[in-house]
């Protein structure tokens, strides 16, 4: 173990190539408040394209915060303010005059918890592409529909009811099926919110598979605290500590090699 | 989907408006307010005028006397009210206020007589008091018995306190709210005039106007006076398992309950529908009904229904008025007020 | 706990009891009190239910004998002679009735006995025969026997309201009336039936004819216009405060007012709607319109607090969810809240409604307090209501009012069931589909 050079704890500046060689979304110099509370500084970081960025750090370090700034879902909160720039290919998102619904059509979200519509298991994954104009008629309503299910891998398991409420799926399947709701409006980015910390195992791996797949055609930031499953999911990795980017880089580096000593921490299991 | 349905929700509502608006242009009924003692009488003529022709039933709102005239005297126009019932004849103050807003030519038909009746259960004896016990009864303050000119809080708990032959039961009245005619009349025929039986008092009548009606019109709140509601049916239920008590009524309910209560004999004239009508019975007041000579014509019916209501068989002694415990007015006077409503000839209050 | 105080435990150690001793003395007590505390509770609902029974007990006893009225059947003669085939409005009916009750009792000869025997039969009786004219005038020249209500004074005799035992002059029903009703019940021509005017028919003076459908039209008219104002105006003013308005001073006084709404008196309504409805824009008095609109007046701040609260009710998930597929705000609210709402703001559009349907001080002040015959056909024909209806039928004098008025009542309940079932029903239909 080559010994390079170790950052203490007091040093709070993000280590570690925050940039992409081939870059989908550009952060730089993000801050976000909650009325008073500085809840995200001054964090600075590149989500490459058709590539998994596992966000992890101890609760309350920010990173469902981040993530939600990257479609601004946190305008949703009154007192939430947002600083810096968040550019979306060439597209600053924070600009005054955009538009959150094609924006939200282009960065789609899944959820902690799964979140199906109280409607059937069709209409759940049909909504998105509905209000969006990207269906014409009932044929290219159920082709949406069967691809987006077949992506998310649910198709075989729901093909028969359709028409079932997607509220009575069990709790793997139900996030699949938000999952599919998500691609159905075809994104270019997917955020994912911890999606798997309300599920068992063998669900949590059925969805690590699924994230694997859609990463040919997706760009997919997720959040997440458990550290393997960051490293089994992701190629880039990281790491958050109250508010600050501590540290970012290769997904095998952080986790057999991290720089800073708070990332070391976090990684060995001292804290967190 | 949703918006269709919000579009047709708001064009219901804009039809029903425009279809009220445009309703309102007409009115082909007559409408009737005033005073609640008129009601029940005026309603019966009201039904079988419209049963009887082809007109439609007037409508009759019981607004009291009072609020009846106020209506009345708002304006001339469809939107105002045809006719006003009045326990009490029109004041002076609301003559002026009618014409100030263009009600000039107003018809006064007098239709005839309620009396007022202090009953108790028939499970007692018939009360026999004079309206100078009644004030000693029921008058808040009541003059000192000493013989000075000053007031003292009413002492008597029984009414043989009052009088020895009176019985020796607690005082108890039940009786209306000051919102209603029955009230108003009670404490100008009876409380008044048992107060002037005082001679100190009867000069402040005439000096300090005030004063005497404070002195006759304030009623005890200590548990002699119960204000019973409006509810006369209710009096009667009450007086019926309390045969203590005694109940002030319109004649009516009387008439209605004979085999429940019975009339308190007053100065000596029991309330009988004779007595009454012969105005033996000291107790009992004028019954009015207000007609806007400008609404006949224009109002369908208001001539016709006028022709039923001063009609023999309405309001003559063996009337269907009479049967419903109205009295009738001696024949000579039925005769004027009919003729009076035939030719609309309007009211000179001088 | 042993660690740190090891002196102690030891010294105790003998006779240390085990938690599981001390919880098992306890639970007696604790078993006791929730059994208690349970008690309480089966009490409360049991009082509260034996008042209840004991209220439909009261109301069911009075008003359950207005469902039944007294009808004589009388032999008429149609003759020609009184009666006018093309004009029957203007024909002697009156006296056709009389003809007959006379030829019945041909020895009564007196003035006063004849009006005696007169007052046996309903005025309504005359009016009967008249409709039979107008309808078949084929039966003038005819003799028919014919069943028309009886008098409330002798409906009240039969249903034993009116006691023999009185002395005559107590009563409405004198000696000589008893004899010839005892003659009618020995040819067994005089009993009771259903009584089909109460529900056919408007109000009137005589107990015997009054009827309940003019009201009960009155309140139906009255509270589809309140139904069809309120909710969805309540629905857009919660929804608007509670997904789109800015929070401010001015939405927080507008919330206020609302609340404060909510707890005004009625008659402040009717007063309102006196001034806007009637005197400014000249809706007309009494009419269906105005009383829809104050009592829409006065549910409003009931159903948008209602359904406010059945909006914050919503998971904010199924919000996030709606909006991370690129709803807007207003899709997020119309597509996926509204319909989560709704069954709890149905809940409220109801409590507003059925308190709607039992006002009636709001309606005085508006005119609907009077006495009307004719029924209305449209909301701005003169109408009242059913609690306006019960409120005056209760002020007057004939004993026969008495149990219309019970049976008014047992109406009303009757229709608050009703509607509060179909709110159970709506909602569980709402509710069921997820």
């Amino acid at each position: 173990m080559s010994k390079q050079k170790k950052y203490t704890r007091e040093q709070r500046g993000t280590v570690g190539r925050i940039e992409s060689d081939n870059p989908r979304m550009t952060c730089r110099n993000v801050n976000v408040y909650y009325g008073d509370k500085h809840a995200i500084i001054d964090v600075s970081i590149d989500v490459g394209r058709n590539e998994v960025i596992a966000m992890i750090g101890p609760s309350g370090c920010g990173k469902s915060t981040f993530l939600r700034c990257l479609n601004r879902m946190n305008d949703t909160i009154p007192t939430c303010r947002v600083t810096g720039d968040i550019f979306l290919d060439d597209t600053d998102i924070y600009e005054k005059n955009i538009d959150v619904v094609p924006l939200r059509a282009q960065v789609g979200m899944v959820f902690q918890k799964p979140n199906p519509f109280p409607k059937s298991i069709y209409d759940n994954i049909a909504y998105g592409p509905r209000i969006h104009g990207l269906v014409g008629n009932r044929q290219e309503e159920d082709e949406i529909v069967e691809t987006s299910l077949k992506k998310a891998g649910l198709w075989k398991e729901v093909q028969d009811r359709l028409n079932q409420p997607g509220t009575s799926l069990s709790g793997g399947q139900q996030q699949r099926l938000c999952i599919a709701r998500t691609i159905a409006v075809s994104p270019e980015v997917i955020l994912m919110d911890e999606p798997c910390s309300a599920l068992d195992p063998i669900a949590t791996a059925k969805i690590e598979e699924l994230i694997d797949e859609l990463r040919e055609h997706y760009t997919i930031a997720i959040v997440t605290h458990s550290m393997q499953q960051a490293a089994r999911v992701s190629q880039r990795t990281a790491y958050f500590h109250l508010g600050d980017l501590i540290e970012v880089g290769e997904t095998k580096k952080i986790f057999t090699n991290p720089q800073h000593t708070l990332t070391e921490d976090y990684i060995t299991g001292r804290f967190g | 989907m949703l918006t269709r349905k919000t579009k047709f929700l708001l064009w219901t509502l804009i039809l029903i408006f425009s279809a009220g608006l445009s309703q309102a242009q007409a009115r082909d009924y007559i409408s009737i307010v005033g005073s609640s003692t008129v009601y029940p009488f005026a309603t019966v003529v009201a039904e079988q005028f419209g049963k009887t022709t082809q007109f439609k039933t007037p409508k009759i709102e019981a607004t009291g006397s009072g609020g009846g005239l106020k209506l009345f005297c708002t304006g001339v126009g469809i939107e105002y009210p045809d006719m006003t019932n009045a326990s009490r004849r029109i004041k002076k103050s609301e003559v002026e206020l009618c014409s100030t807003n263009g009600v000039k030519e107003v018809v006064e038909i007098k239709i005839g007589y309620d009396g007022i009746i202090l009953a108790n259960s028939r499970k007692a004896k018939p009360f026999r008091l004079s309206r100078k016990e009644v004030f000693w009864a029921l008058a808040k303050n009541i003059p000192d018995p000493g013989g000075q000119q000053k007031l003292i809080p009413n002492p008597h708990t029984r009414w043989s306190d009052i009088k020895p032959g009176l019985p020796a039961t607690k005082i108890e009245v039940l009786g209306p709210p000051p919102t209603s005619g029955t009230r108003d009349a009670f404490v100008e025929l009876v409380m008044e005039e048992g107060a002037k039986k005082f001679d100190w008092i009867k000069a402040l009548a005439k000096s300090d106007k005030a004063k005497f009606k404070e002195i006759a019109h304030t009623l005890r709140e200590d548990g002699a006076f119960v204000e019973a509601g409006e509810n006369d049916n209710l009096i009667v239920q009450k007086l019926d398992v309390n045969p203590a008590g005694l109940g002030i009524f319109g004649f009516s309910f009387l008439d209605q309950n004979g085999d429940k209560i019975q009339g308190a004999f007053v100065d000596g004239v029991e309330p009988t529908f004779e007595a009454i009508a012969e105005g033996e019975y000291p107790v009992s007041r004028p019954l009015y009904l207000y007609v806007k000579k400008a609404h006949a014509g224009v109002i369908p019916g208001v001539n016709e229904f006028l022709n039923e209501f001063t009609s023999e068989k309405a309001w003559g002694e063996d009337g269907y008025l009479a049967d419903k415990g109205m009295i009738p007015m001696p024949e000579e006077e039925r005769q004027a007020f009919r003729t009076d409503a035939q030719k609309l000839n309007t009211l000179n209050l001088e | 706990m042993n660690n740190t105080e090891p002196e102690q435990t030891d010294a105790a150690q003998p006779e240390s009891p085990r938690t599981i001793d001390i919880v098992n003395k306890g639970l007696a007590k604790r078993y006791g009190r929730e059994k208690r505390f349970k008690m309480y509770g089966f009490f409360a609902v049991a009082i509260s239910l034996s008042f209840l029974a004991l209220l439909f007990l009261t109301i069911f006893s009075n008003g359950y004998s207005a469902f039944y009225q007294t009808y004589v059947k009388l032999e008429v003669f149609f003759d020609p002679a009184d009666i006018d085939v093309d004009d029957p409005a203007n024909s002697n009916f009156p006296g056709l009735v009389k003809k007959t009750l006379r030829s019945e009792f041909p020895d009564v000869k007196k003035r006063k006995e004849k009006k005696k025997l007169y007052s046996l039969v309903s005025s309504g009786a005359a009016f009967q025969l008249q409709r039979m004219i107008e309808q078949q005038p084929e039966l003038v020249g005819s003799t028919m026997t014919i069943e028309v209500p009886a008098d409330d004074d002798v409906d009240m005799f039969m249903k034993g309201n009116i006691s023999r035992d009185v002395p005559e002059n107590e009563r409405r029903i004198s000696d000589r009336q008893l004899d010839w009703i005892d003659k009618w019940l020995k040819e067994g021509r005089i009993a009771k039936r259903f009584n089909t005017t109460f529900f056919t028919s408007g109000d009137s003076r005589e107990p015997e004819l009054a009827g309940i459908l003019g009201a009960l039209t009155g309140s139906i008219f009255t509270l589809a216009l309140t139904l069809l104002l309120s909710f969805p105006v309540g629905v857009a003013a919660a929804m608007y405060l509670e997904e789109f308005a800015p929070r401010n001073r001015w939405i927080d006084l507008v919330e206020v007012n609302i609340n404060n709404l909510a707890a005004v008196p009625s008659i402040v309504f009717g007063l309102l709607g006196l001034a806007v409805f009637i005197n400014f824009f000249h809706l007309p008095r009494s009419a269906p319109l105005v009383g829809g609109l104050v009592l829409t007046l006065m549910t409003l701040p009931v159903i948008i607090i209602a359904s406010r609260a059945s909006l914050q009710s919503v998971p904010p998930s199924i919000r996030e969810a709606a909006l991370g597929v690129g709803a807007s705000k207003v899709q997020t609210v119309l597509h996926h809240v509204l319909p989560l709402a709704l069954p709890g703001m149905l809940t409220g559009t109801i409590i507003g409604i059925a308190r709607a349907l039992g006002e009636t001080a709001p309606l005085l002040m508006i005119g609907m307090v009077a006495f009307i015959v004719d029924i209305p056909k449209g909301f701005t024909d003169p109408a009242t209501a059913l609690p306006v209806q019960i409120f005056l039928w209760a002020d007057s004098p004939e004993r026969g009012f008495v149990e219309r008025t019970s049976a008014a009542i047992i109406v009303l309940l009757v229709l608050l069931v009703v509607i509060n079932s179909l709110a159970v029903i709506l909602r569980n239909r709402f509710e069921r589909r997820w």
